[in-house]
């Protein structure tokens, strides 16, 4: 192929190219701003495909290069499509929510159907002990019938564990197929919540081990203010 | 100071269910006059309108914590002697020692039993 070829070549390309790209612009320009991902993915493999024709005859190398690229686009395309993010945000995550929101609800209902029941046997009247002992036997089978939520809040709480899973092996697979190091993560701007918490020493429950005991807690209180201030030096 | 079962205690937490279990085991410890509030602002308003004998309070409210309704009471010439337990699930070693620091009489971690809230009721009264 001469230099005139090669010309005309580059122009018809170049038509069809902006033709393209018109056509791509056209068809989303009433979307208001809105731009996702995909959207830009499919720009670029236009943009990269179209060129395709008139660098094979120019340099095999950038090609190459733009193959690569392509196959990286719909390699990525394909690991986005394998996070499920719709189905996340849509079921998994409000499905979670929804099953915690039980939880509480259940454990609540519990503990004052619980509390409800030791109440009335301590307000009681014991002088009868014949009518007494009918009041406590039924009220401890209430107690009984209200341990019944930890079945079903166990189960509930499995599928919350399950949904949490599903969500970090996606996630974890997605981050190590972008290969994003560690040094690309944004840095996290204190929220005023977190401010909130970190000034009032909110820190909630520990974990089993993670905290102080009482037996602790009672030394440290016996401790005079200057061995407790030895402890900010 | 004595301790006397006639007197008015504050119970203060956002959570109505552990109002009610303390209520249930100051009443089996003998208190008669139990009153509460569901955070440190409602507190401190009861408070400036009734004397009570004793508080016993939660740290995680809002929108006034526990921590911050202990340093209001101890900096308010009128409350500052109110003996003030706290009983909270926060048991880091940083947070006793600033409930230490800014004048708690007991500490107590949840859960926690009836002995212990009688062993620091008594506690406190002993000092």
């Amino acid at each position: 192929m001469d230099t005139i070829e090669r010309l005309d070549l580059m122009a018809k390309i170049k038509q069809e190219n902006v033709a393209q790209i018109i056509d791509f612009l056209e068809q989303n320009k009433t979307r208001d701003g809105e731009v996702s991902l995909n959207d830009v993915m499919h720009l670029a493999e236009v943009m990269s495909g179209s060129m395709h024709d008139f660098l094979s005859t120019v340099q095999p190398a950038v090609t190459e290069e733009l193959t690569a690229i392509a196959k990286e686009i719909t390699r990525m395309k394909q690991e986005i499509s394998a996070l499920r993010a719709n189905d996340m945000t849509g079921n998994k995550i409000p499905d979670a929510g929804r099953e915690l929101d039980a939880i509480v609800e259940a454990t609540e209902n519990a503990t004052n159907t619980i509390m409800e029941a030791a109440e009335e046997i301590m307000a009681a009247d014991p002088s009868d002990s014949e009518a007494y002992q009918d009041l406590v036997s039924n009220k401890m089978i209430g107690i009984f019938e209200a341990c019944t939520f930890q079945d079903i809040t166990g189960q509930r709480i499995s599928k919350v564990v399950e949904t949490l899973r599903f969500i970090d092996e996606r996630v974890t697979s997605f981050i190590e197929q972008l290969r994003i190091p560690a040094s690309f993560e944004a840095e996290i701007e204190e929220t005023d919540e977190e401010r909130r918490k970190r000034e009032l020493i909110l820190h909630g429950p520990q974990h089993s081990g993670e905290g102080v005991s009482q037996n602790d807690i009672d030394a440290l209180l016996g401790d005079s203010q200057a061995d407790i201030d030895k402890l900010f030096d | 100071m004595a301790l006397d079962l006639q007197m008015p205690v504050l119970v203060v937490d956002d959570y109505k269910t552990m109002i009610r279990i303390i209520r249930n085991l100051l009443k089996q410890l003998g208190f008669e006059d139990i009153d509460d509030a569901a955070d440190g602002t409602e507190a401190l308003e009861k408070m400036k309108q009734r004397r009570y004998g004793l508080v016993i309070s939660d740290w995680n409210m809002e929108p006034m914590t526990g921590y911050e309704l202990l340093k209001q009471v101890r900096a308010d010439g009128s409350l500052s002697k109110t003996p003030f337990i706290m009983v909270t699930a926060e048991s880091k070693t940083e947070n006793v020692i600033a409930a230490k620091k800014a004048g708690v009489n007991n500490y107590i971690v949840k859960p926690f039993n009836a002995q212990t809230l009688k062993g620091k009721i008594e506690a406190v009264f002993s000092d």
